[in-house]
């Protein structure tokens, strides 16, 4: 680059308990650039930008931040200098609304009692500008993953940020939306607004970044221009290797003993209905899934997807409409019983619902293992079992930690994904219900992830993937419906006829009321 | 490393106590030479001096286990004051009922009705906590007036010694009395059941599934209830546990040191104990070492006034202190969620 460079990161090291996690990186980005920072779970994406950020201090290095030197900064500074990040995690607050969350912090006019209509209008007009649809005054709490990134950006692009961080931004958005987020990156970019992005997608990287740099093990392989990478380069100097052709179905629906189990359905859904709870709730959700098969369920999130999920779990009681494991009725029992009758949850949250952020690895093992003699026998807890058990899976699923008795909030987001697969999948379940399951993970995890679904549909499971990633559904599932305004499709086979337009626009809900009325 | 900025984190607060006390009581211009003494004297002075701190730590250690116990599964009882008025209460009720026993039912028995009475009192807020989400930190301190006031009616009325003019209830019979373990002292059986309470709640919150399921639902309900474990079911579980533990420790003062039923059975061992469960950080071992050392500046403070004209009260001030100080000590500040 020719500029001086809007933001030089010199040779950052940071260690965790003698563990570097960034081991000496140098890092620069240029003033309207787009910035792709791409690596393994685990190779320190996060811990890079939350030293920009200011919520660690590295143990060494320099940051220059437009010809100033940054140090000793908190996340305070950092925004009051331009420099913005959305957190792979949110960190929203959930009893407040929208509006309150993006204007969260700020002294708007009329503080402290700002004029609530009038920020609510400025934030639908951004909203409006950007393409990011939100309602200002819905509170957070009731909003899914997917719209919860919305505010976030928004919370980025209202306070004026120079460089946006985002860690992660499209892992729960669809094609659609993550082509308007580019729209929007793009927009920035034009006003001279520099964006890092951190992200797993690799087609992603190649179309929309300028530049990218390669993390692995906490230091940097390779920056190099975007124009002239390639995906296989790439994942090479993400992996160590080549990735295989991306996931796809290793044998055709047909072949698979899926009529050999009888028609008795793995996993039934009978026309459930949930009343909708602030504008969400499910309309006569009907759909069977057979042992051996995977069953996608398509649309943008937000769109009663949580709701699906939380009532195949028990969490949620439906209104009406009747659900069957194995052709039986499993109306009245709990997460428990039901995961008794050898459900598996994935779900897309993992913080809040998948884990306990303060149990170590094994503690989290034997959260799902509870009615598991080979670890609770007479109400006492084998801690050595649940030992073994965390150690077998992080070695499987190849979770990148110091050992079993670690603290799950220490790892970083695609490691704990993993211990939430390896504990779900290890019981051998009849029936999973994998919401967004790759949601976070590298390359070479999704595809691990992947073969893993792929596995328990060849042993007979029942399979409900819900994903907002086409590509995941495309890959992996037999067949597919789409999920709008609590509205099911009609489910489509996913072979050769599959008619792309048409999932576009019932995802859009073009088109749904027609279906749902001719099926 | 971790351990040696604890250490150095223990000797900053030590020195800042050690600063406030002598403040304090150059404050109230006394001899702080004579204060001093009369402190240590007070607390480790003697043989019967410290088994009085043994005797002041007993119920401390009880209730804060129990306080303990709540504050792991996400219960935030404050009401350990009630439940060790109404575990005494009822410990009182069984010897008034059946004062022919053997000691060997009686006793056990008496116990036993002190942990139920307890755990039950205390129970109702957990029962409303999780079925209709009442503050429990709003109840249990309700719960308290409601506890110490029917205490106060009690011995006036129906439990009242008639033979004596003061609000007490009568004698208990001499087999209710726990025995003591260490002649002249007053230092009685109490003190090894409080310590058998700490190893048994140690090994149920970190050994058994029940345990288990009871810190998930304190660190992550939401998780909790993914996972297929009951929130509303070990909310009132702990809650339970957790005021059978105070009331045990009101059965224990009853049928250890006092004999009887009265007003004031407690000066606030309760809430004492809340702070013993904060400085041992809920941990079994911790709060035995913090209800020693809290039990030791009170017997000390005591003890102080009388040699040298220092207000007992100061010990709460340096209880305040210490917590504030314990309190400001942020964890880690790396730990932030990722
Ligand atoms: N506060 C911490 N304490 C201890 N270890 C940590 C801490 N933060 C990060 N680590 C470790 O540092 C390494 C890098 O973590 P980081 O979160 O930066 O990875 P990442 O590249 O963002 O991965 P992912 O794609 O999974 O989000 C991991 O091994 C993680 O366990
Ligand atoms: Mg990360």
């Amino acid at each position: 680059m020719v500029v001086p460079a809007m933001l030089a990161m010199r040779d950052i090291r940071k260690s965790f308990a003698g563990v570097p996690a960034n081991d000496g990186i140098s890092f620069d980005v240029g003033e309207g650039e787009i910035h792709a920072l791409l690596g393994e779970n685990g190779a320190g994406k996060t811990t890079l930008m939350n030293i920009l950020y200011g919520i660690y201090a590295a143990d060494s290095g320099s940051i220059v931040w437009r010809g100033e030197v940054l140090g000793g900064h908190g996340p305070k500074e950092a925004i009051a200098q331009g420099i913005g990040m959305v957190h792979q995690h949110f960190m929203l607050v959930p009893t407040l609304s929208v509006s309150e969350n993006i204007t969260l912090g700020l002294k708007s006019r009329g503080h402290p009692f700002p004029d609530r209509r009038r920020l609510d209008t400025d934030i639908l007009e951004l909203s409006a500008r950007y393409g990011l649809d939100v309602d200002p005054a819905a509170k957070v709490a009731s909003l899914s993953v997917g719209e919860r990134q919305r505010v976030e950006i928004m919370k980025l692009l209202y306070r004026d940020a120079r460089l946006l961080i985002l860690d992660e931004p499209t892992a729960v958005l669809t094609p659609g939306e993550t082509d308007g987020l580019f729209r929007v990156l793009a927009t920035c970019k034009g006003q001279g607004h520099s964006v890092i992005l951190i992200t797993h997608r690799i087609s992603e990287v190649l179309a929309f970044a300028d530049r990218i740099t390669v993390l692995r093990d906490g230091a940097r392989v390779a920056t190099l221009e975007a124009a002239g990478a390639t995906a296989a380069g790439l994942s090479t100097l993400m992996i160590g290797r080549e990735l295989k052709s991306p996931a796809r179905r290793t044998a055709p629906a047909a072949s698979l003993p899926r009529s050999a189990a009888g028609d008795r359905a793995g996993l039934e859904a009978r026309a459930i209905s949930l009343r909708p709870v602030a504008g969400k709730g499910l309309q006569s959700v009907s759909f069977s899934v057979a042992p051996g098969e995977i069953f996608g369920i398509a649309g943008v999130d937000g769109n009663g997807q949580k709701e699906l999920a939380e009532c195949l779990l028990g969490l949620r009681i439906p209104d009406s409409g009747k659900l069957l494991f194995g052709g039986l009725p499993v109306e009245g029992l709990g997460p428990r019983q039901r995961k008794r009758r050898g459900l598996a949850y994935v779900s897309d949250d993992r913080h809040h619902d998948g884990l306990v952020l303060g149990f170590d690895l094994a503690e989290n093992y034997l959260l799902g293992k509870l009615d598991d003699p080979r670890f609770v026998r007479f109400g006492l807890v084998d801690r050595k079992a649940c030992l073994r058990g965390a150690g077998g899976a992080i070695a499987d699923y190849h979770v990148k930690t110091r050992g079993p008795t670690e603290e799950v909030r220490l790892l970083s987001g695609g490691n704990q994904q993993k211990l939430i697969l390896a504990r779900e999948l290890s019981s051998g379940p009849a029936i999973i219900v994998a919401f967004q399951p790759a949601r976070g993970l590298d390359i070479g995890a999704t595809e691990f992830v992947h073969e893993r679904l792929l596995e328990r549909r060849a042993a007979g499971s029942s399979v409900l993937l819900i994903s907002s990633d086409m590509d995941e559904l495309l890959g992996l599932a037999d067949r597919l419906a789409v999920l709008h305004r609590g509205r099911l499709s009609p489910a489509y086979d996913n072979d050769g006829s599959l008619d792309m337009m048409r999932i576009g626009l019932l995802m859009g809900g073009q088109g749904m009321a027609e279906e749902a009325c001719a099926s | 490393m971790r351990f040696l900025r604890t250490l150095g984190f223990a000797a900053l607060v030590l020195l800042l106590v050690l600063a406030v006390a002598a403040a304090l009581v150059i404050a109230v211009r006394a001899d702080p030479g004579k204060a001093a003494s009369g402190f240590l004297r007070g607390a480790f002075g003697s043989f019967y001096s410290i088994s009085e701190v043994l005797v002041r730590a007993t119920p401390l250690i009880l209730a804060g286990l129990g306080v303990s116990i709540g504050f792991r599964t996400g219960f935030f009882n404050i009401g350990a004051e009630g439940q060790i008025y109404l575990g005494a209460t009822a410990a009182t009720a069984v010897g008034l009922l059946f004062p022919g026993l053997p000691a060997l039912v009686l006793l056990p028995l008496a116990l036993l009705c002190g942990f139920a009475g307890g755990g039950l009192w205390s129970a109702v807020p957990g029962f409303l906590k999780s079925r209709f989400g009442l503050s429990e930190v709003i109840t249990t301190i309700m719960f308290n007036y409601i506890a110490i006031n029917v205490v106060g009616i009690l011995v006036r009325s129906v439990m009242k010694d008639p033979s004596y003019p003061l609000p007490m209830s009568p004698d208990l019979p001499e087999a209710m009395h726990l025995p003591v373990i260490l002649e002249p002292t007053r230092l009685h059986l109490g003190l090894v059941i409080a310590l058998v309470a700490a190893l048994a709640v140690w090994f149920l919150m970190s050994r058994t599934a029940a345990g288990f399921r009871m810190r998930a639902v304190g660190l992550n309900p939401r998780g909790s209830l993914v996972a297929g474990i009951s929130v509303p079911a070990n909310l009132l579980l702990a809650s339970a546990l957790s005021g059978g533990l105070a009331g045990l420790a009101g059965a224990s003062e009853i049928t250890g040191i006092h004999h009887r039923l009265l007003e004031g059975i407690s000066p606030g061992f309760g809430y004492v104990a809340i702070i013993a469960a904060l400085l041992g950080r809920n941990h079994p071992g911790g709060i035995v070492i913090a209800s020693l050392g809290i039990a030791a500046l009170q017997v000390g403070s005591s003890s102080m006034q009388r040699a040298s004209g220092v207000p007992s009260s100061i010990s709460w001030i340096i209880m305040g202190v210490l917590v504030l100080l314990i309190l400001a000590r942020r964890p880690d500040r790396d730990r932030v969620a990722r």
